[in-house]
């Protein structure tokens, strides 16, 4: 019997945020009902289950099957985890022809496929891109761990976040004294750097501005956030950062669709409390997607607009007071801002104005890989397979030849993939933000 | 037996391609696209979203990137496929004449309706042979395809060999061929022309069309369908009062100003 | 989850192998996870560490930032990665007896 090579959420831990474990033989039938609901709620479900010709040209494009090499993790044979049964289930060839036309039964091994795989999918879309009908294999992933979350089968992981994202606003779990304690420390830092008294307000009503970012700005990725305080201070904005949604991530797009529309209601609860008439994502990849592409469908409409901090930062660079950096720096494309986000360009405008060198890694843009980390994939237990992931990156990095800086600017690729650098040895090579560099290059008085 | 194979099944065939063709299109548009899932870059007026998929239809433009060689075998079946369809039409209708609408005499016409279609069929073959070959030698399409993606590939190309058989080895006598199809479309059938190069070739044709609506082959109609998907304007915001959500995604006004800030 | 036993007591740790129950910490749990985590030895430094982390912890009820637990022990980063080759979120916070933190880290 095959094991999921991560830690699963136990019966009481799922139960706690609201999924209650089904009972391992109703498993399949419940498993059956559910997909035969959702396929008949997502168009790109159906769509995409019944026009895959088999040409297998997606193979070569995958970084998660040319890095891990495990035939499930090619996106078509991915897919087929769900396209079989669903055949066999829902289809007229599947249930004339059976095994003829591909379709398979349900059985004791298949939940643990999916859990296996459709958790070895980074959703990063580059499948769709090289598929000549533009079969996105993410949708199927995003498909199968919904249908999975419902029977309370879920990593660990991502039981942890939601819970951590119920109870405080925010993935990592700091309540409202850590923020304004962290929100302090970041103050006097900045008072210290500059001798200037630049504020992070919080939960301040009557602000024109809510700015999102990802908690772990407020953790690890600091010169992130300070990097938007600057910019604002600069700007002269009347912004404000919200206790109850710090968190520009949106984990329940990476396992479930309800957990999503519930975090994404936090957004517009927190914009109309403040009466804020914009909204700035910070850099965070799927939450950007999120925000921008699933906040209609979710929670719309919206009296307010949502932006990204980078093509904010984009039509504001040219006017900004700026030292350029003396480095030589190249650019990640996260998936979700390339692919699902439509911010390709803005990053490079900004980058550009603020060093001295920027060269692009190859591909780039919409064609760039994926870290390894996409959706969600931080799991300690996964480590060797992360870095299988992330081995196009290490390539592309690679290939550089002599880098100082590789601009990383979304959440999780800053958590993936120095991990990933230091695996495959690149050394002497400084990783961060692109805020981080905007507020480095500033010149505030 | 040839009274069902001549004038009943081949109504059963085509009523239940156009039947089974538009209940299967039919299957997808009624479900909702709850949250727009739009693959970027993408264009950004209705025109340039027409463009996009019509040029992506006809070039198979995605094939190309990465570039290997199934871009052009699978862009040659399916031109000299289009090709081949395009030439039964005018070509049964007008008995090979159909070029002398362009000045050519009849005789003149008829050899360049005979090149066309064998270069067309000749190509059609070529490419299946490649396609099937490459179903077979390469380790992750083998594991993958289904018996049913060998009986499709294998169903084409018994078509295609009765085909050029007909018009190269048996000869056959065309203005009969055309007499009897076009009794069928006038629901007076006729005895079907005991050819038996030409009965199996349309008996053929005639599971073939039976088969397309239940199986990959609707992947003509899935294409559009989804690749419509993926060229939807995004969300801009604020979105209008009026917007709909839970039904069919529609785009939201385009918001001017922002700068403002 | 599992148990184990140190100095007479059943501590539940997690997959992880961080503390469960934040009252079960001890100083002995802490050279238990010691052992676990390549620390070949618990020196005055990484004391100062520890209690840094479980004041902060008792205080606001989350891991302190990175840099400020630099800054306030006085430890750049590099040599907290010395101490705790695990670095300081996943080897020091466990050591401390803290949840593991979890999210985009």
């Amino acid at each position: 019997m095959m094991k999921p090579p991560m830690h699963v959420a136990k019966a009481k831990e799922v139960e706690a945020i609201g999924f209650p474990l089904t009972a391992e033989s109703e498993q399949p039938f419940q498993a059956i009902s559910k997909l035969g609901h959702l396929k008949e709620e997502m168009r790109s479900l159906m769509v995409m289950l019944e026009t895959c010709t088999k040409c297998g040209k997606c193979a070569e494009q995958c970084h998660s099957y040319l890095g891990t090499q495990d035939y499930y993790n090619f996106p078509a044979a991915r897919a087929e985890l769900m396209r079989r049964v669903y055949k066999r289930y829902f289809t007229l060839q599947g249930k004339l022809f059976g095994r003829f036309a591909g379709a398979e039964d349900f059985d004791g091994e298949t939940l643990t496929k999916w859990l296996t795989y459709f958790y070895q999918c980074n959703e990063c879309r580059r499948c769709a891109l090289f598929c000549p009908f533009g079969i996105d294999t993410a949708e199927v992933t995003i498909a199968a761990r919904h249908i999975l979350s419902e029977l309370g089968i879920m990593p660990r992981f991502m039981q942890g976040v939601a819970a951590n994202m119920a109870k405080t606003g925010n993935n990592m779990g700091l309540p409202k004294l850590a923020v304004i304690d962290n929100a302090e420390f970041m103050e006097d830092e900045m008072r210290e750097e500059l001798g200037i008294d630049i504020k992070i307000p919080i939960d301040k009503p009557d602000s024109d501005v809510l700015y999102i970012p990802s908690s772990a700005d407020f953790f690890t990725n600091v010169d992130t956030m300070i990097g938007a305080a600057k910019l604002f201070y600069h700007l002269g904005l009347n912004w404000t950062i919200s206790t109850t949604v710090l968190e520009a991530a949106n984990f329940g797009l990476l396992f479930n669709l309800d957990v999503m529309k519930e975090h994404n209601r936090r957004l517009t609860d927190a914009a109309h409390t403040l009466g804020a008439k914009l909204v700035i994502q910070g850099e965070c990849g799927h939450g950007w997607r999120a925000a921008k592409m699933y906040t209609q469908g979710a929670n719309g409409p919206v009296p307010f607009q949502i932006r990204h901090i980078l093509d904010f930062a984009a039509e504001h660079i040219d006017h900004l007071p700026l030292q350029k950096l003396p480095i030589r720096a190249t650019l990640h494309d996260p998936c979700n801002y390339g692919r699902a986000g439509d911010l390709i360009e803005q990053p490079r405008k900004v980058l550009r104005a603020i060093v001295d060198e920027f060269v692009e890694m190859t591909p780039n843009r919409e064609e760039n890989f994926c870290c390894g980390g996409g959706s969600g994939l931080l799991m300690e237990e996964m480590k060797e397979i992360r870095m299988q992931l992330g081995k196009k990156k290490a390539d592309q990095v690679m290939a550089l030849g002599s880098l100082d800086y590789l601009v990383i600017p979304c959440s999780i690729c800053k958590a993936q993939l120095p991990a990933v650098m230091d695996y495959y040895g690149v050394k002497d090579l400084k990783m961060g933000g692109l805020m981080d560099l905007v507020g480095k290059a500033l010149v505030l008085k | 037996m040839l009274f069902f194979i001549g004038q009943v099944f081949p109504y059963i065939a085509v009523a239940v391609f156009l039947l089974g063709l538009v209940w299967r299109v039919r299957s997808w548009l009624k479900v909702p696209v709850p949250f727009q899932i739009t693959l970027f870059p993408a264009p950004h007026s209705l025109t340039g979203r027409v463009t996009a998929v019509g040029k992506e239809m006809l070039l198979f433009s995605s094939l190309r990137r990465g570039d290997d060689g199934l871009w052009f075998w699978a862009w040659l079946m399916h031109i000299t496929l289009a090709m081949i369809i395009a030439g039964h039409i005018v070509g049964i209708y007008y008995l090979t004449h159909q070029f002398t609408l362009i000045g050519l005499t009849e005789a003149a016409s008829s050899q360049v309706s005979a090149f066309l279609g064998a270069v067309a069929g000749v190509g059609f073959f070529m490419a299946l042979i490649v396609l099937l070959y490459r179903r077979m030698a390469i380790p992750e399409v083998k594991r993958l395809s289904d018996p049913a993606d060998y009986f499709e590939l294998c169903l084409l190309l018994t078509i295609v060999i009765t085909g050029m058989h007909m018009r190269t080895v048996s000869e056959v006598n065309l203005p009969v061929i055309r007499e009897y199809l076009g009794s069928l479309m006038m629901l007076r059938p006729v005895p079907i022309p005991q050819e038996w190069i030409f009965v199996s070739h349309f008996f053929l044709v005639n599971v073939l069309m039976l088969y397309f609506p239940f199986s990959k082959l609707i992947h003509m109609a899935g294409f559009i369908v989804n690749r419509a998907m993926l060229v939807e304007a995004a969300p801009s915001y604020p979105t209008g009062e009026e917007h709909s959500h839970g039904g069919i995604s529609r785009d939201a006004r385009v918001s001017k100003g922002g700068a403002q800030l | 989850m599992s148990f184990v036993q140190v100095k007479g007591n059943q501590i539940e740790i997690d997959e992880d192998g961080f503390l469960v129950n934040p009252e079960d910490w001890s100083e002995d749990m802490a050279a238990y996870f010691a052992t676990m985590e390549d620390v070949t030895e618990l020196t005055e430094n990484h004391w100062k560490v520890i209690n840094y982390l479980r004041d902060y912890f008792k205080k606001f009820g989350v891991a302190p930032m990175i840099r400020k637990l630099c800054k306030d022990t006085g430890f750049p980063l590099k040599e907290i990665y010395e101490m705790f080759p695990s670095g300081p979120a996943k080897g020091a916070c466990k050591l401390a007896g803290l949840p593991k933190p979890t999210g985009c880290v």
